[in-house]
């Protein structure tokens, strides 16, 4: 059910128990089962946010612009006494509990998270300190992050992720592959820095979740910080941890609720899910196969590469149980080259796995579109989509005619289309069908 | 006191400890500590959070591998530097283990990146200092300036550093004695 069905039910279930419609029971079962997230004023809270923002950038560019003509205590009252009026602002908010405004506490939080960082980097500015932009990221992430718990910022939150990965990437770009011993341990670090959402997502009560928005962000910044670990870990480029890597992303276990939900609120399964299927698909070809078979080899010994196997494999337990066999569908992409590692022999061709790739994307693809028709919780459409790229990046490769490559264009477009019509179709004669 | 005041309090208290030990630790060197001038070279980039600055890498850049090192990690090595006839400062000698003295800078030694030797001869130093922040208007000027003088085969800009127990302040980079921003708000005006 979409989320605006899921608030309209809500507003409708109280006229429904005034009027005996439904027992109080089956309201509250209902509520429970279509939980919608309060809208608590997003508007609002969006309108706080983006005016924050704008005082608390403006505020650093203002202050960054370096006063050459005043005084070293002038500028740091400058640096300091914003920190010291947003922090006086956010007590306030805070005191008022859960009195104050969604808005206000989206405010609050942001600008004194600006102020922090502006703090930070006036000190170093005017110290002249060394060290790289992003060091500084770290620490303001580190000093920020606790208003997002306390007010309950959304934007802040989603501020402490974006920056957490930019720390994280730029300790493995910043040291270089080959060259161990700089930088921070981020195989450690990372972990640790995401974990600081905890307190907020899911909360002390485990029943915080984050909006839509913060949902992808918290994917997307959760997939570019492991892919960063995953490097760091072989010292190296290394695809087939980039892989575990996405596939533990697309297991992250579910409740009840959450494999309910449609896939667009599900950023894990789709972004995991996407991110896992393209390296796939680059796998399906000689060069690629080569360095993803060699990269097996390399991670294997590593650590990380185990934690990541227990996580994935944990993960797998879990969503077999619970019926989740279209995610495992997919995440079994990553297995690939674990399985076909003892087949290849060390400097040969990357063709054997390369070809295994193509076979095992289309048994994907048919499994996506088989589960939907038995039933089950599947991805017909995606399937489809998923046979269509694989022919056309054959029929592309193939040593054929142009007119015969345009011709099987034109055949696997009309079957694609005829397909999402079939499914559409479909669909709409079963009520309340297993979704996407 | 309820739960998230006392987290609201620990950030507060954060917020400000971080900024002021970087005050207070700065100040400290900048107020008691002893002036010293090394000989650097410096163009202009830029920092997303910081503003333009003046890189400053002072010319001693790779020194004679200190006693006693071994391995291929980074370690903090003490240097003692001691003033030239010319008033440039330069290292004397490198130690292992931290040293006393007013002219004390802890640095880090490194071993060559790329070249695969065993054991290096000389090693790498990174110092405390890389960068002197400036106006943004005043930057490129600056940046001209250095540029210009390092074509023409002048002598070098000079970074000016207080240091203080084995810790080092940047305070100005001077060209021909005289400090780069004063030299670039004049030729403003």
């Amino acid at each position: 059910m979409s989320l605006i069905h899921q608030r309209w039910l809500a507003e409708q279930l109280p006229a429904w128990e005034r009027e005996g419609i439904l027992t109080t029971d089956g309201a509250r079962r209902l509520r429970e089962r279509y939980a919608a997230e309060p809208q608590g004023g997003l508007a609002q809270m969006v309108v706080g946010a983006v005016g924050a923002l704008l005082i608390g950038t403006g505020l650093i560019a203002v202050l960054a612009y370096n006063w050459d003509d005043f005084p070293r205590w002038v500028r740091l009252m400058l640096a300091l006494g914003p920190l010291a009026a947003s922090q006086a602002v956010s007590w306030w908010v805070l005191q008022k509990g859960e009195a104050a405004k969604p808005w206000q506490r989206e405010a609050a939080a942001l600008v004194q998270t600006l102020a922090a960082g502006a703090a930070l980097a006036l000190v170093s500015q005017i110290y002249n300190l060394p060290g790289k932009w992003t060091d500084l990221v770290f620490w303001w992430c580190v000093v920020s992050v606790p208003l997002a718990w306390v007010l309950r910022s959304q934007a802040v939150a989603i501020a402490y992720l974006i920056g957490i990965a930019i720390w994280t990437v730029a300790q493995v770009t910043g040291r270089g592959f080959g060259f161990s011993g700089e930088g921070a341990d981020v195989r450690l670090w990372y972990p640790l820095l995401l974990a600081g959402i905890l307190p907020l997502w899911p909360g002390p009560e485990l029943r915080e979740r984050p909006a839509s928005g913060s949902r992808l962000v918290l994917v997307a910044t959760a997939l570019l910080g492991l892919f960063a670990v995953a490097a760091f870990a072989a010292d190296r480029p290394a695809f087939w941890l980039t892989m575990l890597s996405a596939a533990a992303v697309l297991l992250f276990p579910l409740d009840r609720h959450g494999i309910a939900e449609p896939l667009a609120r599900k950023p894990q399964v789709l972004l995991g899910g996407l991110a896992l299927v393209v390296m796939a698909l680059i796998a399906t070809y000689e060069d690629p196969a080569r360095h993803l078979v060699k990269s097996v080899g390399f991670s294997l010994p590593l650590a990380w590469c185990w934690l990541l196997l227990a996580v994935v494999a944990g993960f797998a337990v879990l969503a077999f149980r619970q019926g989740r066999f279209a995610v495992l569908a997919v995440a079994g992409l990553a297995v690939v080259p674990l399985l076909a590692a003892p087949l290849s022999g060390k400097d040969t061709s990357g063709w054997p796995v390369a070809i295994i790739y193509s076979f095992v994307l289309l048994a994907t693809a048919i499994a996506l579109i088989a589960l939907e028709f038995l039933g089950r919780q599947g991805a017909a459409r995606i399937g489809a989509a998923l046979i269509t790229l694989l022919v056309i990046l054959r029929m592309a490769d193939a040593d054929v005619s142009l007119l015969v490559k345009g011709l099987a264009f034109i055949v696997i477009g009309v079957g694609f289309l005829g397909f999402n019509i079939f499914i559409s179709r479909r669909r709409a004669a079963l009520p309340g069908g297993p979704s996407a | 006191m309820r739960p998230a005041l006392a987290v609201f309090a620990v950030a507060v208290a954060a917020q400000w400890l971080l900024p002021l030990a970087g005050i207070w630790q700065h100040e400290r060197v900048i107020a008691r500590g002893t002036t010293v001038r090394l000989e650097c070279m410096a163009p202009d980039p830029y920092d997303p959070l910081r503003g333009r600055y003046l890189a400053v890498r002072p010319a001693e850049g790779r020194v004679p591998k200190p006693e006693g090192m071994v391995g291929r990690d980074a370690v903090p090595v003490w240097a003692t530097l001691e003033a030239g006839d010319d008033g440039l400062s330069r290292i004397k000698s490198l130690s292992l283990e931290p040293v006393s003295g007013s002219t004390v800078i802890r640095l880090v030694a490194k071993w060559p990146r790329w070249g695969g030797q065993t054991s290096p001869e000389t090693v790498f130093v990174e110092w405390p200092f890389d960068r002197l922040y400036l106006n943004e208007r005043l930057a490129p000027d600056a940046d001209k300036l250095v540029t210009e003088r390092f074509r023409e085969g002048q002598d070098r800009p000079v970074a000016e550093v207080r240091l203080l127990d084995g810790r080092a302040v940047l305070t100005d980079v001077l060209v021909d004695g005289v400090s780069i921003r004063e030299i670039v708000k004049q030729r403003a005006n």
